[in-house]
């Protein structure tokens, strides 16, 4: 052991017993035992001590001490690898884990075999995916202890993720020859199954399939097994026993959408009678399934689709069930059948109020009212979806009178009147809802999201507390819980009403749950090669790597980037508290109630936050006389809505949310437009062309984008001192952009290309008039923006807000009495949309406060 | 007195007692499980085998590693430019080796490095 200054016995057997009150986390004797040894001035240097002090210290959350007295250890005995390990050890609890890596190897240097902090270090590794350097570490592993099973494992796996399906084959099976398996010894199982995994991937189909056949045995995943064979007969090109195989699942489980579906595949019906006769077989023996009625229903057309949906119908009404519409809604892509659909069930509705049965000729009892009330529940759901808000609003309020306490009926209304654009009064009806039925979480969420959606976010808090644990205010219990729906929301809700700091609080505590619950991968590296978990694992494995792709992330990156952009363009002045934005437009009456509101509110949240602050005295207190508990990650930087607001640096902010999106959303054209909107502002052509070039790739006539574009071009032309390679390639790569045209003949070009969607108007009509500001070419252009016509596509209520969006802006110059005009068209169009109601005072409102990117 | 022979005792003691904390951090009560199974195994794979694998395992790993270190010589003959190399870490806000790389990729050629990176 190359340290350079033992111990004498007596010191060294302090030093073995602070090691051992790490372990047991005795962390105040721990460093009683450390001063024992340092207090001797022969040993008050000692390198191994101070750095065991240290990571000690660390533990005690004295971070500061902690790394002071590591490095002071670490230079007093470079040559230790306990003093190289407890740095790496130090940097990795505040998840530095590059520096950690180097840490190790450096241990490693002092003692190349050491097995421990070749696991650390293994560890390390495929947290990072530093996949290469994995392998290597899991090959020193192996050599050192070829008896360990998890030598073995992590090996095979190293290559397996590599990609190297042979040599991990190889390796497994030379692991497996040893192996002596119990009966029904599961891990073993696991073994064989992962074994065939790599097989299937390496795209070995019958050697795959040889190998299920011989081993089946000793699977106890019969179910995994049989679903396996059934699609290794099918890659093989065997679909009669394949079906067979899907035949026996369907018996397992007649309720598997994917098992019927891989049965039709094997089958290969020819034609559509006899792919119907496929379920009709199958029904004959579980005549109470439901797949094998329903399905048939997306492929049969005419009058047996008609007599299939009437049979499916009659049985869901009677029987009452109320997401029967959510489960037809996939066949609303066929017009057609939508048309069918509303007949039947109309009729219905018409013969269940005169003869309380489904028609008027049916023979047998009559049917109970409960039947007609699902067929308004249907109906109305049905009127909503078709965007006919008059009807289901007719329907649904009959349902009302016909049954004035089922909750549902509530929560329908109130989503009619959410699509409607009247967010007030559907907040109001769903809280209505939710007080039929204040033990129902369900409702009580969908509730508080409304509230959400009307800006209301205390009174959401306050819903949701009815959940959340006592004594803890329901936000940060929330946050705790990582409850993104909520949290998304209100970062919405803040963005909305131009509180940019909540916002982007909101916005990076979703980020950090992210990081959180890639940080928790660490305990299954080591835990799923113990217990045999392997296909989990790897499955556990490709999950984190994309783990920013879920649509929360999405949301919150999507906030946090425009108001960063908005922030870039208007930086917050000195003294001005950031929401100041909505109270410009409010008539006084207005703005003397909303003080009110406001200092209501902020009464009551001064009393809610002192009851607050007095539990929170009272937990430090107690987790105080607990010190001695783990620490759990680095304290993270406490999130100031006011400094996040003020950064100094908000493109860099941004793209920090934009890179995980063009890592993992690059399918999204809205990633692209961001990464050209942050890139312009930073005036980096490149990267600007870089985000075009991606974008134009999924839809290259984006109105965004066809913005983006233009604005580039434009600005390409005008280029200042740029390298002259630059130069060349911005030539070189602009020309299929525009084909030697100019702007406005592009422009002219697209909006004859898209003229029949809302949209796309938009964006040309705003560039007419962005490259030609004559007076001509606004009315043109205006004409062109607020256009209704009925064979448009696109005329929803958000579409018209952002034209009279763009219009308000100013993007078409002064326009007002054109915007007044065209809101009142709307409001005609949408008469429950507060959006479109012309105030009181002739100013029109503005309508969102976001400085969303144009 | 506390000659070389205690010197190495501590060391040995220093790793079992290191290996055993961590195995607690992460393995939490698990960790005495790990050591029967290990012990368990120890017999069950013979050494035959082990020399088996061993050798096929090696034997692929010099191929992969004189492949590896064979490109690696190439790109590193290529001459490049350090203001190349400045230009495409201003312009495509990456880090400087990767820009390295790159340049190295396309043999010194900026162009056409830029282009594919505008990709």
């Amino acid at each position: 052991m190359p340290t350079n200054n033992p111990l004498p016995p007596k010191e060294n057997n302090f030093f073995k017993r602070i090691l051992k009150c790490y372990e047991q986390k005795q962390y105040k004797n721990g460093l009683k035992f450390a001063k024992q040894i340092l207090t001797n001035p022969k040993y008050s240097e000692h390198g191994e001590t101070l750095a065991m002090k240290g990571l000690t210290l660390n533990c005690l959350g004295r971070k500061e001490e902690a790394y002071d007295h590591v490095r002071r250890g670490l230079r007093n005995d470079l040559r230790s690898h306990v003093c190289w390990h407890v740095y790496g050890l130090l940097q990795r609890s505040d998840r530095k884990y590059d520096e950690a890596i180097k840490a190790y190897r450096n241990a490693l240097k002092w003692d190349k075999d050491n097995l421990q902090i070749l696991r650390d270090l293994s560890l390390l590794q495929i947290q990072m995916r530093d996949l290469e350097g994995y392998r290597d570490t899991r090959y020193q592993l192996l050599v050192l202890r070829p008896g360990q099973r998890a030598s073995w494992i992590g090996y095979a796996m190293s290559y397996h993720l590599l990609k190297d399906y042979d040599m991990a084959f190889s390796i497994i099976e030379e692991f497996r020859k040893t192996q002596m398996p119990k009966p029904l010894d599961y891990e073993h199982s696991e073994l064989l199954m992962y074994q065939n995994l790599v097989l299937r991937e390496s795209g070995l189909n019958s050697e795959a399939f040889s190998h299920l056949e011989k081993y089946e045995k000793q699977i106890v995943d019969k179910l995994a097994v049989q679903e396996i064979r059934g699609e290794l007969y099918q890659k093989l090109g065997r679909h009669e026993e394949s079906a067979e195989v899907y035949r026996d699942l369907i018996k397992r489980n007649p309720e598997n959408w994917g098992h019927y579906k891989m049965h039709e595949e094997a089958a290969k019906p020819k034609s559509v009678e006899e792919r119907l006769q496929l379920y009709m077989d199958i029904e004959k023996d579980f005549p109470r399934a439901s797949a094998p009625k329903r399905l048939p229903l997306a492929f049969t057309t005419g009058n047996t689709f008609i007599s299939l949906l009437d049979t499916y119908l009659r049985k869901a009404f009677h029987k009452g069930v109320p997401p029967l519409f959510v489960t037809l809604k996939s066949l609303y892509t066929d017009p057609n059948k939508v048309k069918v659909v509303e007949e039947i069930v109309l009729g219905y509705m018409e013969s269940l109020k005169k003869v309380e049965k489904f028609d008027e000729t049916d023979e047998g009892e009559l049917e109970p009212p409960t039947s007609l009330v699902w067929v308004y529940y249907f109906l109305a759901s049905h009127f909503d979806h078709q965007g006919n808000t008059t009807r289901a609003m007719e329907i649904i309020n009959t349902a009302l009178e016909h049954t004035p306490l089922l909750i549902e009926l509530y929560a329908l209304k109130a989503k009619i009147h959410k699509h409607a654009g009247d967010i007030e009064e559907a907040m109001r009806l769903m809280d209505e809802a939710q007080s039929l039925d204040t033990a129902d979480r369900y409702i009580n969420s969908k509730c508080a999201k409304y509230m959400l959606k009307a800006n209301l976010i205390t009174e959401a808090a306050d819903m949701c507390s009815k959940f959340t644990r006592e004594g803890v205010s329901a936000m940060d219990n929330l946050n705790e819980m990582q409850c993104m729906w909520f949290q998304t929301e209100c970062a919405a809700t803040h963005q909305r009403t131009g509180k940019w700091g909540e916002s982007l609080k909101k916005c990076h505590e979703i980020d950090r749950h992210f990081t959180e619950i890639i940080e928790d991968q660490f305990d299954f590296h080591t835990y799923c090669m113990r217990k045999m978990t392997l296909r989990a694992y790897i499955g556990l494995l490709r999950l984190e790597d994309v783990l920013r792709n879920h649509p929360f992330y999405y949301k919150a990156a999507k906030i946090a980037i425009e108001i960063y952009l908005h922030l870039n363009d208007h930086p917050l002045a000195e003294n001005e508290t950031d929401n100041s934005l909505d109270t410009e437009n409010l008539t006084p009456s207005e703005l003397k109630k909303l003080r009110n509101k406001q200092r209501k509110a902020a009464k009551k949240a001064q009393q809610a936050k002192e009851k607050q602050k007095a539990e929170q005295d009272k937990k430090e207190q107690q987790s105080k006389k607990q010190q001695d508990g783990e620490m759990d990650g680095p304290k993270e930087e406490e999130l100031i809505p006011d400094k996040l607001a003020r950064t100094e640096e908000p493109l860099e902010q941004a793209i920090r949310f934009l890179k995980p999106l063009q890592m993992l959303a690059k399918d999204k054209i809205q990633t692209h437009i961001f990464a050209f909107e942050i890139y312009s502002r930073k005036g980096k052509h490149l990267l600007m062309l870089q985000s075009l070039k991606r974008g134009r790739r999924i839809d290259s006539d984006d109105p965004q984008l066809h913005i983006c574009l233009l604005r580039f071009l434009q600005k390409v032309t005008k280029k200042g001192a740029i390298p002259d390679a630059v130069k060349k390639v911005l030539e070189m790569e602009t020309l299929p952009l525009h084909q030697g045209k100019d702007v406005k003949t592009l422009n002219i070009e697209y909006i004859s290309r898209n003229s029949s969607s809302l949209l796309h108007r938009l964006a040309g009509a705003r560039m007419m008039y962005e490259l030609d500001s004559s007076e001509i070419v606004q009315k043109k252009a205006l004409e062109m923006a607020i256009s209704l016509s009925e064979d448009l596509k696109g005329i929803s209520i958000k579409n018209c807000i952002e034209v009279l969006e763009a219009m308000c802006r100013g993007d078409f110059g002064e326009c007002e009495s054109v915007a007044q005009d065209y809101q009142a068209r709307c409001h005609s169009l949408f008469p429950l949309s507060p959006s479109f109601i012309i105030p009181a005072s002739s100013q029109p409102d503005q309508i969102v406060a976001n400085g969303a990117a144009s | 007195m506390a000659g070389p022979e205690d010197n190495q005792t501590e060391g040995v003691e220093v790793e079992e007692e290191n290996k055993a904390l961590k195995t607690k951090k992460h393995d939490s009560g698990a960790a005495d499980l790990e050591k029967v199974t290990d012990y368990v195994e120890e017999t069950e794979i013979s050494a035959q085998s082990i020399g088996d694998a061993m050798k096929a395992v090696s034997d692929r790993k010099a191929k992969e590693r004189a492949e590896r270190q064979e490109r690696e010589r190439e790109l590193a003959k290529v001459k490049i430019n350090k203001e190349d190399v400045d230009i495409i870490v201003n312009e495509m806000e990456i880090p400087s080796a990767q820009a390295e790389r790159k340049l190295r990729e396309f043999k010194g050629d900026l162009v056409a490095a830029l282009v594919e990176l505008t990709n």
